[in-house]
């Protein structure tokens, strides 16, 4: 079992249990434990009672601004807990007209980075039957003694290269905000790529995506992707086949990450969900990097003000073509 | 179609589809054909309304079906027949572009021009040009639907 942050939990619950009894909100979404220890899943608390099974763990990685769209159709008044992405999470969703300001009521939790059960495993070696975070360490707790490590080795990918841990946009702020952040090497990878030959990359991008089972969970977790009906349900014209081959693959990784473009906030929820571990961060990284380059640094989700380079034009663009 | 379908032999000729937006680069064709200029038959045009029309989606879909190249060509910026459709089309296809070669495309597989609907000799030039282009690469592997051979060789 990880070692439940009692002071933390029992905050957050005094405060949203008397905004549920008030009537401020009808419903709070937070997480509770999952099948296992190591995991938080999403939890929607209607009454006092469904908050004991309340939960703020290291792992409690799940975007929950996402489930605001269809929850704000059955309630008139929701609250969430949102970490630095979940906020700039609703940032998107506010932009694209999904959600409205006043019928949710934002608490805001600083998040010191969530942990990877994979990672965690890996360092154990043995049985791992619990954990204990002290000063930026973590004690893992095996079937035969304990081992220490550092916590930023054992961060899930998303959190790695976070440079928003404190929520953007809140009604009221939980616990006082984590330190600055930076992070040097978030497009690394991207980089590395680029400098790869057309052929390398081909042959990388290929080998990745066929392990696609085109579940489309990264579609599911994603904030972006919030429209009615998405391309690869349309039937007609039917632009997502649905034969296992290497072009459909491509479409639609490429178009689900386009339609990001100048829009993804890079809160890493469709790599994490995606079950077979294809990087789907790397594909967003590029075109926050391409757009960052030619259009001026734009960071989505940070202001829900600002409009979303792709939606805009300067009339001396430069262009990723020849213009003669 | 056939020609893009023998790609073995080595008289192979590339299908190039060129996606015109309806004001200028259409009728730079169209005056390209008037003025009796001649340009490769292997560019099939497809008719837009301006190239902020252009869906990746169709170019994406163009080379499943056969393209081995596509260009998009539209009005000079400020040239708009909607007055900022092609601003707005140079940042898409620009983001496009870089993610189409990020995922391991030729780069010269697909471009973007601006061709007015007085530039007929650019038009047929751009089309010789891309065709030649094409032509050296060979055909698109890459992203071609792997049961769009068989089903028009059998018909």
């Amino acid at each position: 079992m990880a070692e439940r942050n009692t002071e933390q939990i029992e905050k957050i619950r005094d405060v949203v249990a008397q905004d549920l009894l008030s009537g401020r909100i009808d419903l709070l979404l937070g997480w509770e434990k999952g099948h296992y220890w190591w995991q938080s899943r999403p939890l929607f608390a209607r009454s006092k009672k469904d908050l004991d099974k309340l939960v703020w763990d290291p792992f409690c990685a799940v975007n929950l601004s996402r489930y605001l769209p269809d929850e704000l159709k059955i309630h008139s008044k929701v609250g969430v807990l949102v970490k630095g992405c979940d906020a700039r999470a609703f940032n998107r969703l506010l932009q694209d007209h999904m959600v409205q300001r006043d019928r949710v009521v934002l608490y805001g939790l600083p998040c010191p980075g969530m942990l990877d059960y994979s990672r965690l495993a890996e360092e154990a070696g043995g049985n791992l039957v619990g954990l204990v975070e002290q000063n930026g360490r973590v004690i893992l707790k095996t079937d035969s003694g304990e081992k220490e490590a550092e916590r930023k080795d054992l961060l899930i990918e998303k959190c790695r290269d976070c440079l928003y841990p404190n929520p953007v946009v809140y009604d009221q702020m939980l616990f006082s905000p984590q330190g600055e952040k930076s992070a040097p090497e978030r497009f690394k990878v991207v980089e590395e790529l680029e400098n790869l030959s057309a052929e390398e990359r081909f042959a990388y991008w290929e080998k990745e995506l066929s392990r696609c089972l085109r579940c489309y969970a990264c579609r599911q977790a994603c904030p972006y992707c919030s429209c009615r009906e998405c391309f690869v349900e349309q039937e007609n014209p039917r632009w997502q086949g649905r034969a296992y081959q290497t072009s459909e693959n491509f479409m639609f990784h490429l178009v689900r990450a386009y339609h990001g473009a100048g829009r993804c906030i890079d809160c890493g929820e469709c790599e994490r969900a995606c079950p077979v571990g294809i990087p789907l961060q790397e594909l967003n990284r590029k075109l926050i990097k391409d757009i960052n380059e030619l259009y001026g640094d734009y960071e989505a989700g940070l202001d829900a003000e600002l409009e979303p380079p792709l939606l805009t034009y300067r009339p001396d663009d430069p262009a990723a073509f020849s213009e003669k | 179609m056939s020609a893009a379908l023998n790609e073995t032999s080595a008289d192979w000729e590339p299908l190039v589809v060129a996606f015109c937006c309806n004001w200028c680069s259409y009728a730079g064709g169209d005056l390209a054909g008037t003025s009796r200029m001649s340009y490769p038959a292997n560019v099939k045009v497809i008719r837009v309304p301006c190239c902020g029309r252009m869906n990746p989606m169709f170019v994406l879909r163009a080379f499943q079906r056969g393209a081995d190249g596509v260009l998009v060509a539209g009005c000079h910026p400020g040239d708009c027949h909607y007055s900022t459709g092609n601003y707005h089309g140079r940042r898409r296809l620009s983001a496009f572009k870089r993610l189409f070669e990020f995922a391991g495309f030729e780069p010269e597989r697909f471009e973007v021009r601006w061709i007015s609907s007085s530039e007929g000799d650019k038009f047929a030039e751009e089309m010789e040009t891309m065709t030649a282009k094409i032509k050296a690469l060979g055909p698109n592997r890459k992203m071609r639907d792997a049961r769009w051979q068989s089903v028009t060789q059998s018909k």
